[in-house]
């Protein structure tokens, strides 16, 4: 009973959004008057605050195991601790779905409060909202209902969810990612009402300004979980797969990166408008071709949900419609568009354009390193995929192009063009600083890779140009911007790390019986396998393997385990990950074999720490950088 | 032709000729660094030169798993055709005879050398070939 409550709110909610689209509709020719925006907005509240209770219910019932609901009877199980009863509702499509869609009206809500009632974008804003909401409340409903009945009978127990999903990281890793996804709804919504509305004096970067660099912090913490929890669950011991749906949340992250840029240059200097709107139309583009390529299962990943043509073709037609709407009003305004201003050749602008353009093109790799298996396969039918190799090469030479810009851009001034003189000795220093690190560490290491050298090279140049402005500026107090100071410096610290990364790790494979022990190199002197342990734990039964080495004169105890989870039968590995300032030392156990002995593979991974530690750099700058927007 | 004009249509020439250099190499690199997919008997008709990075997919045949140290043979069926493959390593969790999986490696001398074992996530996962080759038995 309760159960149908909810699903009467949802629907509700979605009567209401679209009688606030007819409504307004039959209104909007007519004289408007105060009341129907205040109407509109009242019911617009309502509706979305309907869709709230019906979701807070549907946590209840997840709670409460009613396995009447044959979505919560396929992911949740009695024996699960609240917290991952919980997290269970976004374990799989429709509850991810639902939570999607509450994110949605959640930013939604706020921005629409945000908004003055005089504001005269407001009830544009307030439509595109409505109707985004409307089609997504609709897509859920019609086609992948949570709230549906096991009939006449539920069931007694449920089915468990995944027990690689059973971790903390995982658990509030879609949240965060759906909150960066759904967050561009608001440049979207508002830049496309601006474009309707066609009264181009007025000023819009700011009021979505501190939305979208919220929206940002969300993203990146977002993927950045993804990574980690793939890195320690999974086995594999990498970060980064560059997998279908990871480039799909990548390439609304480069947009986004990019808008904000486009933005600080727009809002400071009256240039780039109509790019700027174009890449925030974009951003939340993406985020919908990323929910079609996840939802649909066009593409086999990972992480791609059962493979359902019906709620592909809804996703596909709904988004294709709301982004060429968004897009087709651009292009309609465009000629009207103009920027006050022009970007001065060797301005910061210049620089910053120049990367703009070149987060464009990784977009449009990693786009058709998304789509092209598709395109192969409907013209010759042959099944092709597309691997690191070719994003790595893509990368490589970008990035290096993009740090030398930034490197150049820290001494340029907004507006007026750059001294030859500035120029030289900006990039001078910092230039020879990383060319003799990179000699240092080649020497070191003794190993050398062209892709990885231009990442190091590139990372370095950030990191030096960096710190030598912020040591002049605090010697000469001067200003320094501390949020892109910040931001960018963890950028260096991320293509240094990943780089480095890809050059030092390496691995072995190792067939050792209980009490043996060997000699792995000069850096592990001694691996011995003491025994093997088997345990019962609440739900699973644990193999867990007694290993002690001696690293660096250091002693460790590693505990690598093997799960077999009771209700699904399921076998998942824990690794067992040590970790000191530059590396990781990672050991996953494998099988048994016939004579009794048991195969390890043990990964000594460099500077992987610092990969989430960069990020947690950037996210900080750009928090140091939300609160200044704020405060002036 | 006007002097703006004239400058106009170098910055367009100009634009066109980067892009399409830019188009070119991307798709350059695409073509050169793809991973052709096949399946046992495709495998075994088709002319792959060697040291040429390609993908298998199939099932693993039921009792074809050979253990040896860290080393791994079996063999992957289309139920008509099978492939004999080596890994050095340990296979994911989900690897296990009986059941789909799809390999990263190189084909030599009629043996399948694996770089890397990729099962998925979903336990009744199978290649998309083999769900109509299963129908057909």
């Amino acid at each position: 009973m309760i159960g149908e409550i909810a699903h009467f709110l949802s629907l509700s909610a979605a009567v209401l959004f679209g009688l606030i689209l007819i409504f307004n509709f039959f209104f909007y020719f007519g004289k408007a008057s105060p009341n129907q925006l205040v109407l509109s907005t009242r019911l617009f509240n309502q509706a979305c605050w309907l869709v709230f209770f019906s979701f807070g219910i549907y946590i209840y019932l997840a709670i409460n195991d009613d396995f009447s609901i044959a979505y919560i009877a396929s992911h949740s199980n009695t024996q699960l601790p609240v917290f991952y009863k919980i997290t269970s509702i976004w374990s799989a499509h429709e509850g991810s779905m639902f939570l999607w869609i509450v994110f949605l009206i959640a930013w939604s809500i706020l921005f629409i409060k945000s908004l003055d009632q005089n504001h005269p974008l407001k009830k544009l804003t307030l439509l595109m909202l409505s109707l985004i909401i409307l089609g997504f409340l609709l897509f859920l409903l019609l086609t992948s209902n949570p709230f549906e009945r096991i009939l006449p009978f539920g069931a007694l127990e449920g089915a468990d969810i995944n027990p690689v999903l059973q971790d903390p990281a995982l658990a509030i890793h879609p949240p965060m990612l759906y909150l960066g996804y759904v967050g561009f709804v608001i440049s979207f919504s508002f830049i496309t009402a601006y474009l309707v509305n066609g009264n181009f004096s007025l000023q819009w970067e700011q009021d979505i300004k501190s939305w979208s660099l919220v929206a940002w912090i969300f993203l990146t913490i977002g993927i950045a979980l993804g990574s980690w929890w793939a890195y320690y669950e999974l086995g594999w011991g990498g970060y980064w797969f560059w997998d279908p749906v990871e480039n799909v949340a990548l390439m609304p992250w480069l947009a986004a990166t990019a808008f904000m840029h486009s933005l600080f240059a727009s809002s400071k200097s009256n240039v780039l408008k109509a790019w700027t709107m174009f890449l925030g139309i974009l951003i939340f583009s993406l985020s919908l071709f990323g929910a079609f390529i996840v939802r649909s299962g066009i593409i086999d990943s990972v992480h791609s949900f059962a493979n359902d043509p019906q709620r592909g073709l809804y996703l596909l037609t709904f988004s294709g419609l709301i982004s060429l709407f968004a897009i087709g009003v651009f292009a309609y305004r465009l000629p009207a568009l103009n920027s006050s201003n022009l970007v001065v050749t060797g301005s910061k602008e210049s620089f910053l354009s120049m990367n703009n353009i070149l987060m464009i093109t990784s977009i449009f790799s990693i786009f058709l390193g998304v789509t092209y298996p598709l395109i192969i396969e409907s013209i010759y039918s042959e099944k092709v995929s597309i691997g690191p190799p070719y994003y790595n090469s893509i990368f490589a030479p970008l990035i290096l192009i993009a740090a030398i810009f930034i490197m150049i851009s820290i001494d340029a001034l907004w507006q007026r063009r750059m001294s030859f003189r500035t120029f030289i000795l900006s990039i001078l220093t910092p230039t020879i600083l990383s060319v003799l690190t990179i000699y240092i560490i080649w020497k070191i290491t003794n190993v050398f890779s062209v892709l990885a050298f231009i990442g190091i090279l590139s990372g370095l140049l950030i990191l030096f140009s960096y710190s030598i402005k912020i040591i002049t500026n605090f010697i000469d107090k001067k200003y320094i911007n501390k949020g892109s100071a910040i931001s960018h410096i963890g950028l260096g610290v991320l293509f240094l790390a990943i780089s480095l990364n890809s050059i030092l790790s390496y691995e072995k494979n190792l067939n050792l019986a209980p009490g043996q022990s060997i000699v792995i190199n000069d850096s592990l002197k001694d691996f011995s396998f003491k025994s093997i342990k088997v345990l019962e734990a609440s739900n699973h039964d644990v193999i867990s393997a007694e290993v002690s080495v001696i690293q660096d004169n250091r002693s460790l105890s590693l505990n690598p385990q093997k799960r077999k989870y009771t209700t699904r039968g399921q076998i998942t590995s824990e690794s067992a990950i040590k970790a000191s300032v530059l590396k990781d030392t990672y050991l996953t156990i494998g099988d048994q074999l016939d004579n009794g002995s048991w195969t390890f593979s043990l990964k000594i991974n460099y500077f992987i720490k610092w990969i989430w530690l960069s990020v947690a750099i950037m996210v900080f700058g750009m928090l140091l950088t939300i609160f200044k927007n704020k405060t002036s | 032709m006007l002097q703006v004009r004239k400058n106009r249509l170098w910055k367009l020439a100009l634009i066109l000729l980067l892009s399409a250099g830019g188009v070119s190499l991307i798709l350059f690199s695409l073509n050169s660094k793809l991973d052709l997919f096949y399946t046992p008997s495709e495998m075994l008709q088709a002319d792959i030169k060697p040291g040429y990075r390609i993908k298998l997919g199939g099932m693993v045949k039921t009792g074809s798993i050979i253990r040896n140290g860290t080393k791994l043979n079996f063999l992957v069926t289309d139920f008509s055709k099978d492939v004999a493959v080596t890994f050095d390593g340990i296979p994911p969790d989900l690897f296990k005879e009986d059941s789909g999986v799809v390999i990263l490696g190189y084909f030599l001398n009629n043996i399948f050398e694996a770089e890397e074992i990729f099962a998925k996530h979903d336990e009744n996962y199978m290649p998309p070939e083999l769900n109509i080759a299963e129908v057909k038995i």
